[in-house]
């Protein structure tokens, strides 16, 4: 950075440095005010925090977690998360690379109406779209689990490929991420000379090999962005799954929490301890890779 | 030749045909879906070989026209969408700016920490702050302690004032008619003659302990402060509407400053040589150097904003009584809760489809406006 800019002069001055501090400090208070009101009412007891909202726990109990654990399911709801975050980020951002590979390096009449519909996609969240989702694979479901019946291959009614199964909700979630997916990955690999992939065409690569050996490698930087701001959005993802899944055994975290709430909503100490192992994942996450997710944010806007 | 461009078309193919496969039924689809049904009578069952439905004609959309639990939820609809234009992102832009300028140090901390609410799961954030701001929850805690705090020193100043020579306590109408004036709202509240019920209480108490009676007499006559005014019509959103600016703003910092820093440094260099002030540089320099971000960044607070679900959800479910509601609660409510009505959810479902693509058509135009004066 440059000297001069450092150095602030006229009306800012010292006053305005003072305002200027004073606005960081409050807001930086409001940020995560709350979020610590939270971790340290998790170690009191719900009589007492009936009485003190506000001050610190006169006895430290850690009871609260081993309880909201064990009632909540949170193992099994662990795991689910664990699972549809893993799969759905790391499919959507494969064939995100290698449909903007194809965009990109491949020629053809089809990319531009393709492409423009996809980015279509990126403005339509996918919430909008649950009610006509649900309706979808629970249809889906019916009619193919009637086609089954009638071949006599199971009964209908235990037929569930796509609602109330793991494939649906990550193939939901995939269809998500892959609007913006394509975007960046087509972006960053129009970057990507062309020289080089039609010098491995004339060496004699196929084209699965030049997107294995040469565009994989080099755009592992797109790759990061994409799992560093995908990670946490599918990891707290909640409209989708909520009607994606009514099975406790295929539920996320977020949707656990959500019916834990509910149930719970007078136990405030089993509450705020379930609350904080929700927030705890993706705040351990951005405290590891708070400088790479923070890079992520300026590379994965959409640029003019 | 011929065989090179056969298989360069079938190299497309593979690269491209799983993506839009899913991307055709996950979005595509469910539009044209959503559509047909808006159209129609579907009631559930199976849509194939099952129930009866037939297309019907627009008549769930004029009644949506005629529903005004339509209308208040796309009027929350547009509440969010303007704290998100004009509260969200002009924020982030100030704070941006001032560690930009390093008119604050330490611009990795502030961010750091300004980011956090980002992270968190909505579901959390609204469960939490659903709590906070709750009639009995911590804010009332702390204003009541305010309160009361101030309301003993005055009951105390006023038994001071009666104390006999001794220093013993001086029950008499003087006293009372002293107490009462404190707070007479809530004096009245004690019964159809506040006056009696305060000499018998005062009776029964004895006088001896003059700071416990004052304590006693603040728990009586304080008025207790809830928060539960915010189950009123037109300030219920304001909670809402402040997480919301809770839970972004630190995105949109960081968004702006990475922008900000891509800005060669040079440019600021000469232009602070030559003199220009600070507001030049911000208006000159800065600012037309991130329209673009700041473009994108408005549509897309525009579509999220419009399509918010979780943060309501989880925050009031749209209650008390449907006034918090936004179209995709009303949307999912018509769809989940009670019978269902699909047609008339569909229907909303497509009007959210269409003030997106109306609202993100007039930023675009906006957009190429400001370019084409500049």
């Amino acid at each position: 950075m440059s000297i001069i800019s450092n150095r602030i002069t006229g009306f800012w001055g010292k006053f305005g440095r003072t305002i200027a501090y004073i606005v960081m400090i409050l807001f930086a208070f409001m940020a995560i005010a709350p979020v610590i009101w939270l971790i340290i009412n998790s170690f009191k007891s719900t009589i007492e925090f009936q009485t003190d909202m506000v001050g610190m726990p006169n006895n430290w109990v850690t009871s609260n977690y081993k309880g909201a654990w064990k009632i909540g399911h949170f193992s099994i709801l662990f795991i689910n998360s664990i699972i549809y975050t893993f799969f759905s980020v790391g499919i959507a951002t494969i064939l995100s690379l290698m449909t903007g590979f194809a965009f990109a390096k491949i020629k053809s009449k089809a990319t531009k109406p393709i492409y423009s519909l996809l980015i279509l996609g990126i403005l339509l969240t996918t919430q909008t779209l649950m009610v006509p989702i649900f309706i979808q694979v629970s249809q889906l479901d019916m009619s193919l689990g009637q086609l089954f019946e009638n071949l006599r291959i199971c009964r209908a009614s235990d037929f569930s490929l796509f609602y109330n199964s793991r494939f649906g909700v990550i193939l939901v979630y995939i269809g998500s991420i892959l609007p913006i997916g394509i975007y960046l990955s087509y972006e960053y690999i129009k970057g990507i000379p062309t020289e080089m992939v039609e010098a491995s065409r004339i060496d004699g690569a196929s084209y699965n090999r030049i997107f294995f050996s040469i565009i994989l490698p080099m755009a592992k930087p797109i790759m990061i962005t994409l799992f560093l701001l995908k990670i946490p959005q599918i990891w707290n993802e909640f409209a989708l799954i909520n009607i994606m899944v009514s099975k406790l055994n295929l539920q996320s975290l977020p949707l656990g929490i959500y019916k834990f709430s509910g149930t719970f909503a007078t136990d405030y100490g089993k509450q705020f301890a379930a609350l904080v192992i929700g927030l705890l994942p993706m705040l351990m996450f951005y405290v590891v890779f708070r400088k790479q997710i923070t890079e992520s944010i300026g590379e994965g806007a959409l640029k003019g | 030749m011929l065989n090179k461009d056969k298989e360069e078309k079938k190299a497309y193919r593979r690269f491209v045909i799983p993506s839009l496969v899913i991307f055709l039924f996950v979005m595509a689809f469910p539009i044209i879906l959503s559509f047909v049904l808006s159209l129609s009578n579907f009631s559930g069952g199976k849509m194939f070989g099952g129930s009866r439905w037939k297309i019907t004609g627009l008549q769930n959309y004029s009644y949506l026209f005629s529903d005004s639990y339509f209308w208040n939820a796309l009027l929350n609809n547009i509440y969010l969408v303007l704290i998100s234009v004009f509260g969200q992102l002009p924020l982030g832009m100030i704070l941006a700016y001032l560690i930009y300028r390093k008119t604050v140090k330490g611009g990795e901390f502030w961010q750091g920490i300004l980011y956090v609410p980002s992270v968190i799961s909505v579901i959390v954030i609204g469960i939490m702050w659903n709590l906070i701001f709750s009639p009995y929850g911590p804010v009332s805690q702390i204003i009541n302690d305010i309160n009361t705090s101030s309301f003993t020193k005055e009951v105390m100043a006023v038994l001071n004032g009666h104390l006999d020579l001794n220093g013993s306590l001086v029950v008499n109408s003087s006293l009372i008619k002293d107490l009462i004036n404190i707070n007479a709202q809530s004096a009245a509240l004690l019964g159809n003659d506040p006056a009696n019920v305060l000499a018998t209480f005062l009776k029964t108490l004895g006088t001896e302990n003059l700071k416990e009676t004052g304590v006693l007499l603040t728990n009586l006559l304080c008025p207790k402060w809830s928060a539960s005014f915010l189950n009123e019509r037109g300030v219920s959103m304001l909670p809402i509407l402040f997480v919301t600016l809770w839970c972004w703003t630190g995105m949109y910092l960081i968004l702006f400053l990475a922008n900000m820093q891509k800005i060669d440094p040079q440019t600021l260099d000469s232009a602070q040589i030559d003199g220009a002030k600070e507001s030049t540089i911000l208006r000159h320099i800065i600012l037309p150097e991130l329209s673009g971000v700041i473009m994108n960044s408005a549509i897309l607070c525009i579509s999220g904003s419009l399509s918010t679900f979780d943060l309501i959800y989880a925050m009031t479910g749209g209650g008390p009584a449907r006034i918090t509601q936004v179209l995709s609660i009303y949307m999912y409510e018509k769809a989940f809760t009670g019978t269902p009505n699909y047609p008339l959810s569909n229907a909303i479902s497509i009007m959210m489809v269409v003030f997106s693509l109306i609202l993100i058509g007039i930023t675009k135009a906006v957009q190429k406006k400001l370019e084409g004066n500049r």
